[in-house]
Formats: C-alpha cells, structure tokens, sequence
C-alpha cells in the first residue's frame, strides 16, 4: 500500500467506510432479504478492496501479479453487479411479464449491438490496454442495456419504487463515470499512464463513494413491501374496462374505416 | 484525442443525460384518466368531421366566394377555414394519442407482448407525427393538403383495428381465465 499516495489511501479508506455503511443498512433494515443479490455485491466489493490491499501490500501497486489478480478480482464485482441489477429489473417487472419479455429480448439486442461497436472502436488499443478495454466495454454495455431498459419501463409507464430507481440510477451513473474516466484520461496520458495510477484510482474511487452515498439514501428504509394485490387490481380494473375500450375502439374503427373508402373513392 | 475516443466520451456524457431524463419523475397523465373513465364519449372521435373539414377546404367555395363576393371576404373564410381544419388537425392527434396510450396500457396488462407488434405501433407513431408535423406546416403555409389528411385518418384508423384485434385476444384469454377460476380445481380443463 505504501506504493499510494496518501490521498489516495484516504479516498479508499472512505469508500470502503461508505461500502460498509450500505451493508450494515442493508442487514438493519432487513433489506438484504428482498435483495440478496445486491447485498452480496456490496460485501464482494469490500471483499475485494481487502484482497487488493492484500496484493499491494505482498507486491506493491506496481507488480504485474497485483495488476492482473485486481483486474480478476474486478470481473468477479462486475458480474455480481450484473445480477445485482438483472435482481432489481425483475422484482420491478414481475407483474408485468409481457413487458419483462419484451424488455430482456431488447436487452440482448442492444447489448450485443454496443459490444460489437465497442470492438470495433478499440481494437487497436488492445495490445497495451487490454483491461481496461474490457472494463470500458462492460460499463459501455451495462449503462446503454440499462437506460434501454429505464426508457422501455417509462415508455409503459411502469411505477419504480423510488429506492430501486436511486440504486439503479447509481449504477448507471457509476458505468457513466467510469467510460468517461477511462476515455479521457487514455486519452490525455497516453504515453505515460501507469506514472497516473493513482489519479485514474483516486478519481474511479471517488465516484464510487458518491454511488454509495446515494445507495446509503435508498437503504436508509425498509424497502416497499411488494404489492401483489396491486396486479390483480390492475387486472380487474383492466377486465371491467376492457368491454368499454373495446366498444370504443371498434366505433372509431368503424366511422373511420367508413372515411377511409369514402376517400379512396374516385371523385 | 482521436475520433473513437471522443465518440465514446461524447456517447457516455449523451448516456449521462438520458439517465437523469429517464429518473425525472414523469407528470401525471390526467388526460388518460379523463379518456378512460368517461365511456359516454364512446364514438366522439374528432376524426368523423374529415368530410366536413375537406368540404370547408374545398378550392370551388373559395372561388365561388372570390367570384361573386370580393377578394377579401375570400381571404377572410380561407383564413377562418384554415384555422378550424388546423384545430381538427390538432383533435386528431389527441385521437391518435389517446389510441396509443391505450395501447401502452393493453401492453402492460398483457401477458404476452410482441416485438413485432411492439415496433410496428412505434414505426406508426412516428409515421403519424411525421405527417402530422408535414400537414401542420402545409397548412400553416396556406396549403390545403387534403389528401395527406385522408391518410393521416388512415393511419389512426389502421391503429384502431389492431387495438381491436388485441383487446378482442386479450378479452379472450380474460374469459379463458374466469372459466377456469370457475371449474373447481380445473378438472374439466385437466380431463380434456
């Protein structure tokens, strides 16, 4: 850890301290139990700033070993953000399943559209800069597969409990930060960036501090006990309208349909 | 920094801003609510005076009225004219509006929701304010483009036999589950 300068080590010691925060709300409020997935990726994360205190402290921040195992170790937190998030889409979706259907089909699409772009778009920066190429590429894919998803459930108007919207938009503005992060400062220290080591950490670091002080807010409480009773509301008031849009609609179509030969007809 | 970087900079800062319009808390839609819970307007729909609209707009009343009146009472009724046809325009697209969002709540309730549907009522969306956008500007111009407007009533009324066709599809699967809340254990469903 010496190798860090001691900003740096003050910025980690508080995002570990902010990490510890959230979970310890987390198991207080019961929340862990509605989002288990979420909680294991607030404790992989400061597993993870523990084992990569570990490494720097056996192999210095400047070692080959440290670099490659804290990149693997990364991949773990990344797929558990995966999941963590995939666990808030579908617990807000359940009661729609034909949306959720819809929504994951228009995921995958549009994931494997900005995978291919990102590809295209790096591949000559791969040799030397292959991790956080890869890092780029999966914020670059979560955050666009993310907004995808948030425009679909606005478009239909779907509610969002106001936590899952401040843990998901901290996600997504933590993916946002990061592909801005890496572009420019590969781009402003192209030649010299392990020497910037721990200004791309102490800047990555602090984002990441204020995601968890936004998660700190939305765990504060217990989470909205999910309303099933409010689904088969939906389909009984759906049911008593149904008859009366339909009756509407095909009175419209009707007249309509009646204009529309009305206007074909030669004059 | 070159092209590829600056693309992506530029594509995370566009990412940025759509995240905090997509979390904005969206304004409540009491037009919808106006649309659902007054079954009484069944039939009122604003697209029915297309004839009255294309009659008003009809090049012989102007001449006639520019013949045997003056020049400025024909302006004047052209004018009038053009203000009704551009407000029954503006009716139309609330008719059209008001399909569509029904057609989102259809959505929404459905089990089962089609992409291919899905992006066909989008492509007619953005069909119909096209249209919309193009006639409102002829009009405004001085224009009278009556036969955009017949297609424009098209295009709410080729949305309107879908909706049909969906709501008739769910009624059904409605009905399909009531008869088996009905059946004591779905026996009769079981057996067959």
């Amino acid at each position: 850890m010496s190798g860090l300068p001691p900003y740096v080590q003050w910025i980690w010691a508080c995002s570990i301290l902010a990490q510890l925060i959230v979970l310890v709300l987390l198991f207080l409020k019961g929340n862990f139990r509605k989002l288990p997935f979420f909680t294991a990726y607030v404790a992989l994360n400061i597993c993870q700033a523990g084992f990569v205190v570990i490494l720097y402290s056996i192999w210095g921040t400047d070692s080959h070993t440290s670099f490659t195992l804290a990149w693997y170790s990364e991949c773990v937190t990344l797929l558990a953000q995966a999941l963590a998030t995939t666990e808030i889409l579908e617990i807000t979706l359940r009661p729609y399943k034909g949306i959720w259907g819809l929504g994951w089909r228009t995921l995958a699409v549009t994931s494997a559209i900005v995978v291919t772009l990102s590809v295209l778009a790096t591949r000559d920066n791969w040799a030397f800069a292959q991790w956080f190429e890869l890092n780029r590429g999966y914020h670059l894919t979560f955050a666009t597969a993310l907004i995808v998803f948030l425009l679909l459930v606005r478009y239909y108007s779907i509610p969002v409990a106001a936590t899952y919207k401040m843990i998901l938009g901290g996600f997504c503005l933590y993916s946002c930060t990061e592909i801005l992060i890496n572009t420019i400062l590969q781009a402003l220290l192209r030649k010299g960036f392990a020497v910037h080591q721990a200004l791309w950490q102490s800047v990555t670091m602090v984002s990441f501090v204020l995601v968890q002080t936004i998660w700190m807010a939305a765990v504060r409480r217990p989470l909205p006990v999910e309303d099933q009773q409010a689904a088969l509301y939906s389909d009984s008031e759906y049911q008593r309208l149904a008859p009366e849009i339909n009756e509407q609609l095909r009175q419209l179509n009707e007249k309509l349909l009646r204009l529309w030969k009305l206007e074909a007809r030669p004059r | 920094m070159n092209l590829s970087l600056f693309l992506l900079a530029g594509f995370a800062v566009l990412l940025l801003i759509l995240l905090i319009g997509v979390l904005r808390e969206p304004q409540r839609d009491g037009k919808l609510e106006n649309d659902l819970g007054f079954p009484e307007e069944a039939g009122r729909s604003h697209a029915t005076y297309l004839r009255q609209v294309q009659q008003a707009m009809a090049a012989a009343d102007f001449e006639f009225l520019a013949a045997r009146g003056s020049r400025g009472l024909s302006q004047r009724t052209r004018k009038e004219r053009r203000r009704i046809a551009l407000a029954y325009l503006c009716c139309l697209r609330s008719d059209f509006l008001k399909l569509w969002r029904l057609a989102r709540v259809i959505s929404t309730m459905s089990p089962k929701v089609g992409v291919a549907q899905e992006f066909a009522r989008l492509r007619l969306g953005l069909i119909f304010s096209l249209r919309y956008e193009m006639i409102r500007i002829k009009f405004l111009f001085g224009f009278a483009p009556l036969p955009e407007l017949g297609t424009l009533s098209g295009v709410v009324s080729k949305l309107a036999g879908r909706l049909e066709t969906a709501m008739k599809e769910l009624g059904e699967r409605a009905a399909l589950a009531a008869s088996l809340a009905s059946t004591p254990d779905g026996r009769r469903l079981e057996s067959r």
